[in-house]
């Protein structure tokens, strides 16, 4: 649970290790603010005699990751998160997920990905299957043909 | 040894009728394990051979460090082209090598990295609900496991689909999938004509978690369901076009069939008459006699490199 603590053991070079800790470290102190903050305040409550511009460097970081926003150009800049650590874990994992070739070499996944014929075989399969076919369902592509759709 | 020792290296061709009939009639927890053994027995036979063609190939390389009576006349012999073939062999062992290293490392260190970013995760337990709008799910295999689900596939299920979704994931870690698909990605490593039997595990392990979320579930129906609406979610990735071509029905839709079908006969062999079971006697006799062939040439090679050795130069 402590985020300063770890990396003890982990043989990575220490830059490497930093980059997504600070993020993450950053992103629990701005967790932790009630209203949008400056970034001097986040680098006061890090303290751990980190520079300011690296401070800055990692918000902007997490700015281009949509992981937090910041008010418009009238100075002092305030941030605010957007994701929490979740987030950040789940913004983590989709950026080890995008490498398709790494995934497919490890993870068995749910489901696979659908040609436009396989979409409307399974439409049908599932419509024949039986009164759900589900509320998400968004009917999609020009190849879906309108008669078919089952109306309850 | 002559031919023998090339025979390891195109029987992997007797595997391909059982990779291609295996789902349609067999269990696929049965169909999985077959596969795998096929694979992994073929595979190393293909390994051996490959390693006695090294021999006799190093051997005649200016400099080798093997014995000089090694390269002598009655040595080549027993190798039929063994100019060329010994040449090839070291690259290809080495190509082999090279191949088995990158996917044995990549598959550790996505695990590793995989779990490190699941650890900065509030909550624990073996389930990883990830804020993400890309609706995803997987079972990431380790000790322990975890089943890592993103935000967006789950909402988009509901409760009972959510079941049978984490059921099937939980299979695939219980049933320790990975190892079999690691095992077999690795065989067609070292022979590429043993890869349609990776791709034909990759199916057999979902219809095997299918069917175990079926039975944890109790309603095959409810898990055809949880199948088919998360892959109509599942947005095709941009570079999905590649994958889409390759088959008629794809995966999806024939798991959702299978469910949707009554519950698949658990027996040990297919009845030997029909397609399959014609298939699955292909396949062992291929293997066998990939077996008897690699061990031919194994103690083939072994005599005449012995009798090389201590005769006088």
């Amino acid at each position: 649970m402590d985020t300063e603590g770890t990396g003890g053991e982990r043989e990575t070079p220490a830059r490497r290790r930093g980059q997504g800790e600070l993020e993450a470290q950053v992103l629990s102190v701005l967790g932790e603010a009630t209203e949008p903050v400056t970034a001097a305040w986040v680098l006061e409550r890090l303290g751990s005699g980190l520079s300011y511009s690296t401070v800055i460097t990692i918000l902007t970081r997490l700015h281009a990751k949509q992981a937090v926003t910041r008010t418009g150009p009238k100075r002092p800049v305030l941030w605010q998160p957007v994701a929490n650590e979740a987030g950040l874990a789940a913004l983590r994992m989709r950026r080890l997920l995008d490498k398709q070739s790494d995934r497919d070499a490890v993870l068995a996944g749910f489901v696979s990905v659908l040609s436009a014929d396989d979409e409307e075989l399974l439409r049908s399969l599932l419509a024949e299957s039986g009164p759900a076919g589900g509320p998400g369902d968004p009917a999609s592509g020009p190849g879906a043909a309108p008669t078919d759709r089952p109306e309850g | 040894m002559g031919v023998f020792v090339y025979l390891p290296l195109v029987l992997p061709l007797t595997a391909l009728p059982i990779a291609r009939l295996a789902e349609q009639h067999l269990h696929p927890r049965r169909a999985a394990r077959l596969l795998t053994t096929v694979a992994v027995i073929l595979a190393s036979c293909s390994l051996v051979c490959l390693g006695l063609l090294v021999v006799v190939g190093t051997a005649q390389l200016p400099g080798n460090p093997l014995p000089d009576g090694w390269s002598d006349d009655e040595v080549r012999e027993a190798v039929p082209h063994d100019a060329f073939a010994g040449k090839a062999s070291i690259l290809a062992l080495v190509a082999v090598t090279a191949a088995c290293g990158f996917t044995v490392r990549r598959h550790y260190r996505f695990r590793a990295r995989a779990h490190r970013t699941l650890a900065g995760l509030p909550g624990g337990g073996d389930l990883a609900v990830l804020p993400d709008d890309v609706p995803y799910a997987y079972a990431l295999p380790g000790s322990p496991g975890r089943v890592m689900v993103s935000t967006a596939m789950f909402t988009a299920l509901d409760p009972a689909e959510r079941r049978a979704l984490l059921a099937h994931e939980r299979a695939h870690l219980e049933g320790r999938h990975h190892r079999l698909l690691l095992a077999t990605r690795l065989a067609g490593c070292v022979n590429p004509l043993l890869r349609p039997l990776g791709a034909a595990l990759v199916y057999s392990t979902e219809r095997w978690a299918d069917e175990e979320a079926a039975r944890v579930t109790g309603d095959r129906r409810l898990t055809a369901r949880a199948v088919g609406k998360a892959a109509l979610i599942s947005r095709p990735a941009p570079r999905g076009a590649v994958v889409a071509g390759f088959a008629a029905a794809g995966p999806v839709p024939r798991r959702v069939a299978a469910l949707l079908g009554p519950v698949p006969p658990d027996r040990g062999w297919p009845p030997a008459l029909t397609p399959a079971g014609a298939a699955a006697f292909v396949a062992a006799a291929g293997t066998t006699v990939s077996a008897l062939s690699a061990l031919n040439a194994a103690v083939a090679l072994f005599l005449v490199l012995e009798a090389a050795t201590t005769t006088p130069l």
